[in-house]
Order: structure tokens, then C-alpha cells, then sequence
């Protein structure tokens, strides 16, 4: 019983393990950090499935428990400084034609968000993937009227960043 | 503003092929890791410090102020405050215990700092009541001296104090345990208080700025 647990929590996480490697991403600054913050929230996952039971898709269920790890319950172990050879690879752009001004726009755009403050990069990174307001005020605990308000600020704030 | 964030949303959805993948094995292996979160950080810290003051009291220098407070005829005061104490003591592990319990990742951002906190809290309290009590001790013991006809002798000393004016004698005694327990109070709560705000640090801005939103 609990190896069919263990085995199938596994199968999930390695399934949708984008999700959390996208919420290291925007909380450490390098390669060991990333997989310290992974590690915390693969334990914290395990830790939480027992109660998970299916009620919501098993992606949702992630999103909160990532970001509650990475908000609240991870301890950085060191003063990490960004380090060239990360950034360089998580920050490598995407865009399938390339186009330089594109390309210096979204390094700024990254750089900006990664100078939020924790909850503010959490709500960055709900909007980022495309969540809804009312999913972003209930992974937060605020209200969805309140999720917007902070949201417009926050886009204020990085234009305050990108444009000093 | 907008238009570059939306850039930047399409990028991140693209992002994908860049990210690490770890294999079925290597994320077997890290459900068995040890946590080093702040929770399991916070519950070993609680646990010591619900269990300082007590070993405290193993001490030998403790053991002999017992028998001190039994010569100043405050023996009644001791058994009765030790009552008080274990009784409130006893509150305080339930109390914790309970909100330890209800620290939950499933909970909300906002609702898992509170509960954090509130845990924490029950510990701040636990040691703002033993810090009161110590330096209650020192004072009641400060009244003892006064009241008592020999204060050396009761103490557990045998000195002859014929060339001091026992009355002066008396008033050194007792000016030097109210300064004590002031200065023993005031150090421990430092200490603490610098350990509560180094450990809380994050959670305390984190769940400040939370709040703020709602306002």
C-alpha cells in the first residue's frame, strides 16, 4: 500500500516537476539553492499527499504547497549570489525568432521580478502561468479584489525598476 | 508596461525545454531526505526552550538556593509557586501542541504564517511568564531578607558580622538581589527576544505584507 503511494506520488511529481522547478527559479539565485528549494518542497509534497485525496487536480495542489515552501518554510542556507552560469541558462531566451531588443527587454523583466519581495513574486508567478484571480487570492489567502489592486502595483513597481 | 509582461508570460510558458528534469529515481530518493524547514527549526527550538528553565533548576547553585528560600521561612511560597508553575507550564505545552498541529502546507499563504506565528506566540508567552516568575524570586526573596532577624544565617552562612551595622548589612542584601534579578531578567529576555526575531524574520515580513493587502 504504501510503496503503490510512494510510487504513485513519484509518477505525478516527475510528471508535472516543471512546476516546481519554475518556483525555484524565481526564489534562488543558484544551481545548489535550486535543488535545496526542490528537495524542501519535494519533502513537504510527500509530506502533504496523505491529505491530498484528489478533491483538486493534483497540479493545483502543488502550486500552494510550492509556493507555502518557498514563502514561508525554506530556510536559505547561505547568502546566495546570483551566479553567471545559472542565470545564463534559466534566462536564456525563448522567443523563436530572435530579436535583440526582445531579448534585452525580457532580461530586464527578469532581473525586475527577481528583485521583488516574496509574496510579490508569488503573485507574479500565479500570473505568469496563467492563473486566474480567484485561484491567486485563494493560494494567497487575500481577495481576489485585493489580488488585483496588488497586482496593478506590482506591475507599477517593475516599471519603477525598469525605468529608475 | 502591460505589453511587456505579457512578453514576458509568453516567454515563461516557453520555458519549459529549459528546465531541469529529474528522473523517477532521483525524486524517489528525496522524498526520504531530512526536512530543514522553519517549522521543524521552530518545534526543536520550542521544545528547548520549554525545557531550559527546568534543568535550570538541576543546577547546584538552584539546589542551594532552595534551601535558602526553606531558611527564610518561605518554603509555603516555593511549594505553592512551583504548583502555579507546573499548572501554567502544562498550558503552554497543550497550547503549543494544538497549534503545532494546526500547521498545514495545504493551508492558505496568509492562514499558514498565522498559524506559524500564533505557535510561536504561545512560546513567547511561555518564557515572558518564566522570565516574570525568576524575577518574582528575587523579589519575594529581596521581602524575606527584610523580614528575617538574621538574614546571613539564613542564608546558609556562618559569619560573624560583628564590626557590620546589620541594618546596613540587611539593605546591601537586599538592593543586590533586586539589581540581580533586574539585570538576570533583562539579559535572558534579550537573548530571547534576538533568537524570536532572527527565527521569525521572513515570516514576519511575509505575513505583514499579506495582511497589508487586505487592508
Amino acid at each position: 500500500m504504501t510503496k503503490d503511494l510512494e510510487h504513485q506520488f513519484v509518477t505525478e511529481l516527475e510528471y508535472n516537476q516543471n512546476i516546481v522547478h519554475k518556483v525555484c527559479t524565481l526564489y534562488t539565485n543558484d544551481r545548489d539553492s535550486h535543488n535545496d528549494l526542490f528537495q524542501e518542497i519535494t519533502i513537504q509534497l510527500w509530506k502533504a499527499y496523505p491529505k491530498f485525496r484528489g478533491e483538486s487536480k493534483f497540479s493545483t495542489w502543488m502550486y500552494r504547497v510550492a509556493l507555502n515552501t518557498a514563502i514561508t518554510l525554506y530556510r536559505k542556507s547561505k547568502k546566495s549570489i546570483p551566479t553567471q552560469d545559472y542565470e545564463s541558462v534559466m534566462f536564456k531566451i525563448t522567443a523563436d525568432e530572435y530579436d535583440p531588443t526582445e531579448e534585452q527587454q525580457l532580461k530586464l523583466m527578469y532581473n525586475a521580478v527577481r528583485q521583488l519581495g516574496d509574496v510579490d513574486k508569488a503573485l507574479v508567478f500565479l500570473y505568469l502561468e496563467d492563473k486566474d484571480y480567484r485561484e491567486i487570492a485563494e493560494t494567497l489567502g487575500i481577495t481576489e479584489v485585493n489580488a488585483r489592486v496588488k497586482m496593478n502595483r506590482i506591475k507599477n513597481k517593475l516599471k519603477t525598476i525598469l525605468n529608475p | 508596461m502591460t505589453d511587456e509582461l505579457e512578453l514576458l508570460k509568453r516567454d515563461w510558458q516557453n520555458k519549459d525545454k529549459q528546465l531541469p528534469q529529474l528522473s523517477f529515481n532521483e525524486i524517489y530518493k528525496m522524498i526520504w531526505k531530512k526536512s530543514s524547514s522553519i517549522v521543524k527549526w521552530i518545534f526543536i527550538i520550542s521544545i528547548i526552550e520549554f525545557a531550559v528553565p527546568h534543568l535550570l533548576y538541576l543546577l547546584p547553585v538552584m539546589s542551594k538556593s532552595m534551601a535558602v528560600w526553606r531558611g527564610l521561612g518561605l518554603g509555603n511560597f516555593l511549594l505553592l509557586s512551583n504548583i502555579v508553575h507546573y499548572s501554567v507550564v502544562l498550558f503552554f505545552i497543550y497550547q503549543f501542541y494544538r497549534r503545532y498541529k494546526e500547521i498545514s502546507t495545504l493551508d492558505n499563504a496568509k492562514q499558514l504564517l498565522s498559524n506559524i506565528l500564533k505557535t510561536r506566540k504561545t512560546v513567547k508567552h511561555y518564557v515572558i511568564f518564566c522570565l516574570s516568575l525568576i524575577f518574582i524570586s528575587y523579589l519575594v526573596m529581596a521581602v524575606g531578607i527584610y523580614l528575617s532577624d538574621d538574614p546571613i544565617a539564613a542564608m546558609g552562612y556562618n559569619y560573624t558580622t560583628e564590626n557590620i551595622d546589620p541594618e546596613k548589612l540587611k539593605a546591601t542584601i537586599i538592593v543586590t538581589l533586586v539589581v540581580l534579578g533586574f539585570v538576570v531578567t533583562l539579559l535572558m529576555g534579550c537573548i530571547y527576544f534576538l533568537l524570536y526575531g532572527i527565527l521569525l524574520k521572513k515570516l514576519n515580513k511575509n505575513y505583514k505584507e499579506l495582511k497589508e493587502m487586505d487592508i
